[in-house]
C-alpha cells in the first residue's frame, strides 16, 4: 500500500458519528483496503478516489477523533500518523467532517487542525436536521471566520459532493504551485489549559454564523429573557436543541427500569438469531463440503494425494467457511443496531455492572460477538479506549462459548439426555453458556485485582460517550461493513485453520497410510470407513493420544477421546467427526449422530472393561470444552490484538489448567455423589 | 458545591468549573462541558450510573465518577 511518489494523500478526519464514513464511501465507492500503523492495532481504510471524480489522490479514513490531544495509546498513534504516516507520508489535505447540528462541539478538532497548519476543508454534514429547526449555517461566514473552505454535504442525496471535489482540486492545485507548509504538532503550540479559550472562540464563531428564520415569538422571548437574564446560555445554544424524536425514544429506551429490560430482550434476540437464523445455512455449507469430500474420495484413485485433497484441503476449507453464515448474521444485526444509534445506549446501560469487574460498557459488543466466533470478537475489542479494559476483554472472550463448540455440546447433550426428557437438553445448554459467562466474570475480576502487575500502566478507566441521534439504519453501509468484516475474518482465520488441518491430516494419515483388512461382504462406504479408523489407530495421532493417556485417565477417559481432543485444535467441531472415526462408526450415512451415540454407549475402557462415557465423564467432557482454549487462530489473533505473547500464553496456560481441573472435579465429584 | 452527578431527573444547572485534578478532566472539556454551559440531566442507567446529560444539544453518557468533577453554579 505504498503510494507512488507524487500521489497526494487526502485524509478524512472527524469525531465519531460526524458522517465521516459516509463521505469516505461516496468518494471511494466502498472499495477499500485496511492499512495498519506499523506495530500497532490502529487501522486505517485507504482507497484511491473514484476515477469519475477526476482527482488523482489516495484517500485515508482515520479512526474517529475528538481532539488533537491524545488520551489513549491508540489516539496517540492516530494523531502521530496524521502528521506523518510511515507508509503514506503527510497528508496534503484534510477533510474534516462536522455535524452541523453539533457545530459547537465538533468545531474543536478543525480549529486545532487549522492552528497546527494543515490544509483543511470542512465538510458540514446533517444540515437537514438544522433545516427542520429552521436554522441555517452560513458557510461563507464560517469559512471567513475560520479561514478555510467549508462545504455543505448531504450524505443521502450526495448534494454538495461536486463542490467538495472542486474545492479539493483547487487546493491541491494551489499546493502543486506554491508547495505545502509543514504542520506543527498541536501540543507544541498550545498551552495545556487553553481548551476553555478555544471553546469560547468557537461559541463566538457559531453565534456569528447561525441564521434564523425570523420568528416574532422567539425574538420577543429573547428580549424578555435578556431583560430578566434568564438562562443566557440556553439562548446562546440557539438552534442546538436535542432531536425531539430521540428524546422521546430515549425516555423509554433509557428508562431507569424498562431500559435495561428492553436491552436484555434486544440482546437475547440478537444472541438467539445468531444461532437460529444461521443454523440452516451452516448445515448447508457443512453438507456441501462433506459431499465434495465424498465425491473426491469416490472418484479419485485412493492414495495419499486424493486423501490429502479430500480430508485435508476440502474439510479444512469447509471448517473455515462453516462459520461465515453466523458471522454475516452477527455483523448485519450489530451493524443495524450500531447505525441506528442503539449500540451506544446499550454500552451505557451495561457499563456499571461491567465496570465492577474491570471491564467497560464498550466490552459488551465484543463479548456478545464471542458467542459466534472469538476472532471477530477480539477485533471488535479495539473500540475500547482503555488498554487494561481492552486486554481483559480479549482475555475472557474465549470463555464465551463460540459456535464451534455447539456441535460438540449437541452430541454430548444428546448422549446424556434420555429420549423422554428432551427439554432437559435445553436447560443443560443454557447452563453451559451461563457457567462459561460466570467463570469469565470471576476471571475478569481476578485480572482486575492484579492489574498493577499485569499492565504496569496507570488505570484511568473512563466512560464518556456521545449518544447519537436515532436514525433509520442505512442498509448499504451495513452490508458493505458486513462484507468487509467477513472478508477480514476469512483472511485472518482461514490460513491458520487450513494449515493446522493439513498438519492434523498428516498426523492422522501417516505412518499407517494403507491398512490391510478383510473387505469381504462390505459396501464401498463401509470399506472407506473401516479403512479410515484402522488408519487412525496406527497413526501418529493415536501415538500422541496414547502418550497422553495417563493424563486422560483421571478424567475417566482414554486415548480415543485424547486423539479427538487433539484434533479439535484445528477447529472444535472436528471433535465430533474425529470421535466418530475413533469409535469405528461404520454406516452408510456419514457421521450419523444416532449410530455414533450407540457406539459411544457401548464403548468401554480397553484395559479395565469399564464403561467409557458415563454421565460423570460426559459432563466432565462438556466442562473441559467450556474452558479449553482449543483454537489456534484465536491464539494468533489474541497475540496480534494484545500486542505481545504474554496474554495468549497466559490464556492457554490458565484455560487449560482450568479445563482440566474443573473436568477432574466434575468427574470425580459426581462419582463420589454416586453418579456413574 | 453541587456537581453534575448530583442533578435530579430533568434538573438543569450551569457549569461553573471543571475540576482539573481529575484524570478525565481534559476529555470532559473536549466533549464541550465548558464553564457557562447549561446542562440538563436526562436519565440515569438502571444502576444509577452512568448518567445521560443534555449538553449543547447532544446527549452525552458519562460515569458519575466523572460527572463529579463538573462543578455547577
Amino acid at each position: 500500500m505504498i503510494s507512488p511518489v507524487g500521489t497526494p494523500v487526502i485524509t478524512l478526519i472527524g469525531p465519531p458519528n460526524s458522517g465521516k464514513t459516509t463521505i469516505f464511501n461516496i468518494l471511494s465507492g466502498k472499495n477499500y483496503k485496511t492499512v495498519n500503523y506499523p506495530g500497532s492495532t490502529v487501522e486505517y481504510y485507504t482507497s484511491r478516489i473514484l476515477a469519475k471524480y477526476n482527482i488523482h489522490a489516495e484517500l485515508l479514513d482515520s479512526p474517529g477523533l475528538i481532539s488533537l490531544i491524545p488520551e489513549s495509546l491508540d489516539e496517540e498513534i492516530t494523531i502521530k500518523s496524521l502528521y506523518h504516516h510511515p507508509k503514506l507520508g503527510t497528508p496534503q489535505l484534510l477533510i474534516a467532517t462536522v455535524d452541523a447540528s453539533q457545530l459547537s462541539r465538533h468545531l474543536l478538532l478543525p480549529v486545532q487542525l487549522l492552528k497546527s497548519g494543515f490544509n483543511v476543508i470542512i465538510a458540514l454534514t446533517m444540515n437537514d436536521i438544522l433545516q427542520k429547526r429552521k436554522v441555517k449555517i452560513s458557510t461563507e461566514k464560517l469559512s471567513k471566520e475560520l479561514g478555510c473552505s467549508v462545504v455543505q454535504i448531504n450524505g443521502r442525496t450526495k448534494e454538495g459532493m461536486g463542490k467538495l471535489i472542486s474545492t479539493m482540486n483547487s487546493i491541491l492545485e494551489n499546493i502543486r504551485n506554491n508547495g505545502k507548509q509543514k504542520p506543527v504538532p498541536y501540543e507544541k503550540i498550545v498551552q495545556n489549559n487553553s481548551l476553555v479559550d478555544t471553546f469560547l472562540k468557537i461559541e463566538d464563531i457559531t453565534n456569528k454564523v447561525l441564521e434564523f428564520k425570523v420568528d416574532e415569538e422567539k425574538i420577543n422571548l429573547k428580549k424578555a429573557n435578556d431583560q430578566l437574564e434568564v438562562h443566557p446560555s440556553i439562548l446562546q445554544n440557539n438552534g442546538f436543541t436535542t432531536d425531539e424524536l430521540t428524546l422521546k425514544l430515549d425516555r423509554v429506551l433509557l428508562h431507569k427500569h424498562w431500559g435495561f429490560l428492553i436491552f436484555v430482550m434486544i440482546m437475547g434476540l440478537t444472541f438467539t438469531s445468531i444461532f437460529w437464523l444461521a443454523q440452516p445455512l451452516m448445515d448447508l455449507v457443512d453438507e456441501l463440503f462433506s459431499n465434495l469430500n465424498n465425491l473426491v474420495l469416490a472418484n479419485f484413485r485412493s492414495g495419499w494425494l486424493s486423501n490429502l485433497l479430500a480430508e485435508g484441503m476440502i474439510s479444512g476449507v469447509g471448517s473455515v467457511l462453516v462459520f461465515v453464515p453466523q458471522i454475516i448474521i452477527l455483523f448485519v444485526i450489530l451493524g443495524i443496531l450500531e447505525d441506528s444509534g442503539y449500540l451506544a445506549r446499550g454500552a451505557m446501560l451495561i457499563d456499571k455492572p461491567l465496570s465492577k469487574i474491570g471491564l467497560n460498557g464498550r466490552s459488551f459488543v465484543p463479548m456478545l460477538s464471542g458467542f459466534a466466533c472469538a476472532i471477530p470478537a477480539m477485533l471488535a475489542a479495539r473500540t475500547i479506549p482503555n488498554r487494561k479494559e481492552r486486554v481483559i476483554t480479549i482475555f475472557i472472550i474465549p470463555l464465551m462459548s463460540c459456535s464451534a463448540r455447539l456441535p460438540v455440546y449437541a452430541l454430548l447433550i444428546a448422549y446424556l439426555v434420555p429420549r423422554d426428557k428432551l427439554w432437559l437438553g435445553g436447560f443443560l445448554l443454557a447452563g453451559i453458556y451461563l457457567f462459561g459467562i460466570t467463570i469469565s466474570f470471576v476471571i475478569a475480576s481476578m485480572l482486575n485485582k492484579f492489574r498493577q502487575k499485569l499492565f504496569k500502566v496507570e488505570d484511568t478507566s473512563t466512560f464518556i460517550l456521545e449518544l447519537p441521534t436515532y436514525r433509520v439504519p442505512k442498509l448499504s453501509s451495513v452490508l458493505s461493513h458486513t462484507y468487509n468484516s467477513s472478508k477480514e475474518y476469512l483472511l485472518r482465520a482461514g490460513p491458520v485453520i487450513l494449515i493446522f488441518s493439513l498438519l492434523l491430516w498428516f498426523l492422522v494419515y501417516f505412518p499407517n497410510s494403507n491398512p490391510q483388512f478383510e473387505t469381504e461382504g462390505l459396501s464401498k462406504t463401509q470399506i472407506l470407513q473401516i479403512e479410515k479408523s484402522e488408519r487412525l489407530e496406527g497413526s501418529y495421532a493415536s501415538s500422541i493420544g496414547k502418550f497422553i493417556q495417563p493424563i486422560m485417565k483421571p478424567l475417566g477417559m482414554d486415548w480415543r477421546i485424547g486423539v479427538s481432543l487433539i484434533s479439535a485444535f484445528a477447529a472444535r467441531e472436528v471433535f465430533v467427526s474425529s470421535l466418530a472415526l475413533t469409535f469405528k462408526v461404520t454406516t452408510e450415512e456419514e457421521a450419523n449422530q444416532n449410530t455414533l451415540l450407540n457406539s459411544l454407549r457401548s464403548a468401554t475402557i480397553e484395559d479395565t472393561g469399564q464403561k467409557l462415557l458415563t454421565t460423570a465423564t460426559t459432563l466432565g467432557l462438556i466442562v473441559f470444552f467450556i474452558f479449553a482454549l482449543q483454537c489456534v487462530s484465536t491464539i494468533a489473533v489474541s497475540r496480534k490484538e494484545s500486542g505481545s505473547w504474554k496474554i495468549p500464553i497466559m490464556q492457554v496456560f490458565i484455560f487449560t489448567i482450568l479445563a482440566y481441573t474443573l473436568a477432574l472435579i466434575t468427574v470425580n465429584g459426581l462419582r463420589v455423589l454416586g453418579f456413574e | 458545591m453541587k456537581t453534575a452527578a448530583e442533578l435530579n431527573f430533568g434538573e438543569r444547572g450551569t457549569i461553573a468549573e471543571i475540576d482539573c485534578t481529575h484524570p478525565s478532566s481534559r476529555r470532559i472539556l473536549e466533549f464541550g462541558f465548558t464553564p457557562g454551559q447549561v446542562i440538563e440531566l436526562f436519565s440515569k442507567a438502571t444502576f444509577n450510573d452512568p448518567i445521560a446529560i443534555i449538553l449543547r444539544g447532544s446527549l452525552i453518557a458519562i460515569r458519575k465518577s466523572e460527572a463529579d468533577c463538573i462543578k455547577l453554579k
